[in-house]
């Protein structure tokens, strides 16, 4: 089992929970286990094409999964997986 | 509606001024109750931008993850993100909802002269289309 760190504001589509145990041997597994448990969680984290949102981020334990193997990277028992935003902006 | 205590909101207009003529940024942690979300704690970040600071700035997701930890170990929760308008109203900009995301709140501030002059706080869409206001309470000195 995975955990899956759920960011305050997406508890409320998370039956309120700030974190969950998840299975998976990837993370597209652990990330299906997820929204297959909180559908709600689906439109939060993919948009209506099924890919995941521009500023979505995963990371696997501290390392951003894009520098591992995207969503193909494999997850061990005891990982952890955090939902984390990209955020910039400007005037 | 959000609520930002003195102790957070002192941090936040000192890392606005002191980051001054560039955009500062960081992250909002308290808690949430009902419809209020209250700050407690402002964690200044560092502006990772790579070019001209005036008028950008972005966080790097792992100082956020970072921000969200501490929130975490302290039983509190990451609540929203705060920005700097140097010499510019705090309006939720085109870059700003470009680059924004639906969870957290938005908190704007605008820095005149090196001055804290006004604050809004915004909830932009999942779309990244429209940012609506909310309402922001902050300590009147």
């Amino acid at each position: 089992m995975a955990k899956v760190l759920i960011p305050t504001p997406l508890r409320q589509f998370a039956e309120k929970h700030d974190s969950v145990d998840l299975t998976g041997a990837t993370v597209a597994e652990v990330l299906a286990s997820l929204t297959q448990k909180f559908p709600d969680l689906r439109k939060q984290l993919f948009n209506d094409e099924g890919k995941m949102r521009s500023f979505v981020n995963v990371y696997l334990n501290d390392d951003d999964i894009r520098y591992l193997q995207k969503d193909a990277t494999p997850v061990a028992a005891g990982d952890t997986l955090s939902i984390v935003p990209s955020i910039a902006g400007g005037v | 509606m959000i609520k930002i205590n003195q102790t957070a909101w002192d941090a936040m207009v000192a890392h606005a001024e002191a980051k001054f003529p560039n955009e500062c940024c960081g992250a909002m942690i308290g808690s949430i109750a009902g419809d209020v979300k209250d700050v407690t704690l402002a964690q200044p970040l560092e502006n990772a931008y790579s070019g001209a600071q005036g008028a950008r700035y972005e966080l790097r997701p792992e100082d956020l993850l970072e921000a969200d930890k501490k929130a975490r170990a302290a039983g509190l929760d990451l609540i929203g993100i705060f920005h700097s308008h140097p010499d510019c109203d705090a309006y939720f900009s085109k870059t700003d909802l470009e680059n924004s995301c639906p969870w957290y709140s938005f908190v704007v501030l605008s820095v005149k002269g090196g001055k804290f002059d006004h604050a809004n706080s915004f909830l932009p869409n999942a779309e990244q289309t429209a940012a609506e206001k909310e309402e922001l309470i902050w300590p009147k000195s």
